[in-house]
């Protein structure tokens, strides 16, 4: 890391080679572990359960739903697995819809539906009433899933939505918005985009990003993920 | 505070609204530290909250079902907790629903504020 002796007699800045943190403690942070705390002395949950649910938490994302579509874009008949035993299916790539955690049903265990988009159908979903979500193969929903800006104008206006998305669709593709509920999770099969002819499932799960299976967004070669990333200078902490 | 039958979000949690006027959001506290994640870092421990009280409440005598918890959140989000971004207002909704239930008290709340802030100070 730096040419200079480390044995601290110098004025080194450590400050400058480590990542900034929140170095003061939030009433949010405190509220937070607070209410754990008095939920866990209450009897609601064990501090067992709540770890190994914040576990769960924190390892979901999209990527088993990825390699679905992949592999079902790949072969026919795990396709037709797919689309009509979808729990199988996703056993598959490594989720079991009936103990997705390991230790019992959260509450986001549901009848599992894959919607599988044609030339002619465009499929979106959303949750009107909350904001149910494919958890287990989808990981947590994003921020503005959540929002009833989208819950609502998705099921009223779902071209203009999706527009907003930047996702315009032809007049001839029919859009259908697919409203989850307590015991209904749905996910979209997009279409396999042009350009990819002889692309390895890893290739291909890498464009079949989280919108993608939501149905705000299509897959598009050489577009792998949602998020446009800054780039900044590095910063040096030595040699100044 | 009442816990008599009233919607939840027409009940007051005055420390809970303490804490929202405070306003040390992840955003702000964020931007004042230079600090780039997203969200706080205690996000997933609500998420493994909110799962767990889903999972163990919505069929005991406290009935607060999956959907309770979200209709009041996003009530609750849109009224008394409106200047809270996201995911504190889904924290402070959390409290607030569980306070005007009576499964916890605001008096009890408020000490073990005082204590936890003490003993992550200490």
């Amino acid at each position: 890391m730096s040419e200079h002796h480390h044995d601290h007699d110098h004025d080194h800045d450590h400050d400058r080679t480590v990542k900034p943190m929140v170095n003061e403690i939030t009433d949010f942070e405190v509220l937070e572990i607070a209410l754990r705390e008095l939920c866990i002395e209450k009897g609601l949950f064990t501090a067992a359960d709540h770890r190994l649910f914040t576990e769960f938490a924190e390892q979901i994302g999209p990527t088993p739903a990825a390699r679905l579509v992949a592999r079902a874009w790949l072969d026919p008949e795990f396709k037709h697995l797919a689309l009509t035993d979808p729990l199988a299916a996703s056993k598959q790539v490594g989720v079991d819809w009936l103990d997705p955690t390991g230790f019992g049903t959260p509450s986001d265990f549901a009848a599992f539906k894959i919607l599988e988009n044609t030339p002619t159908i465009h499929h979106v979903i959303v949750c009107a009433l909350c904001s149910c979500y494919p958890r287990p193969i989808l990981g947590n929903s994003p921020e503005w899933y959540r929002t009833p800006n989208y819950r609502r104008r998705i099921v009223r206006w779902p071209r203009q939505v999706l527009s907003e998305f930047g996702l315009v669709l032809p007049d001839n593709v029919e859009v259908r918005v697919e409203d989850s509920n307590q015991k209904h999770r749905f996910m979209v099969m997009p279409l396999r985009p042009r350009g990819t002819d002889g692309w390895t499932e890893e290739q291909l799960a890498e464009i079949i990003t989280r919108d993608c299976l939501i149905g705000v967004a299509l897959p598009t070669p050489g577009v792998t993920t949602n998020v446009i990333t800054k780039t900044r200078p590095a910063i040096r902490g030595i040699a100044h | 505070m009442s816990t008599a039958a009233q919607p939840p979000h027409d009940i007051s949690v005055e420390t809970l609204e303490e804490i929202a006027k405070r306003n040390q959001t992840w955003p702000v506290m964020a931007g004042k530290y230079g600090v780039e994640n997203p969200v706080p870092p205690w996000k997933t421990s609500l998420d493994g909250m909110c799962d767990a009280i889903d999972r163990s409440c919505a069929g005991d005598d406290l009935g607060f079902s999956f959907q309770d918890r979200r209709d009041e959140e996003d009530v609750l989000s849109a009224t008394r907790y409106a200047d809270l971004p996201y995911p504190e207002n889904q924290l402070v909704a959390l409290a607030h629903s569980l306070v005007a239930r009576g499964v916890i008290d605001e008096v009890e709340l408020r000490r073990r504020l005082e204590a936890v802030r003490a003993r992550l100070e200490a």
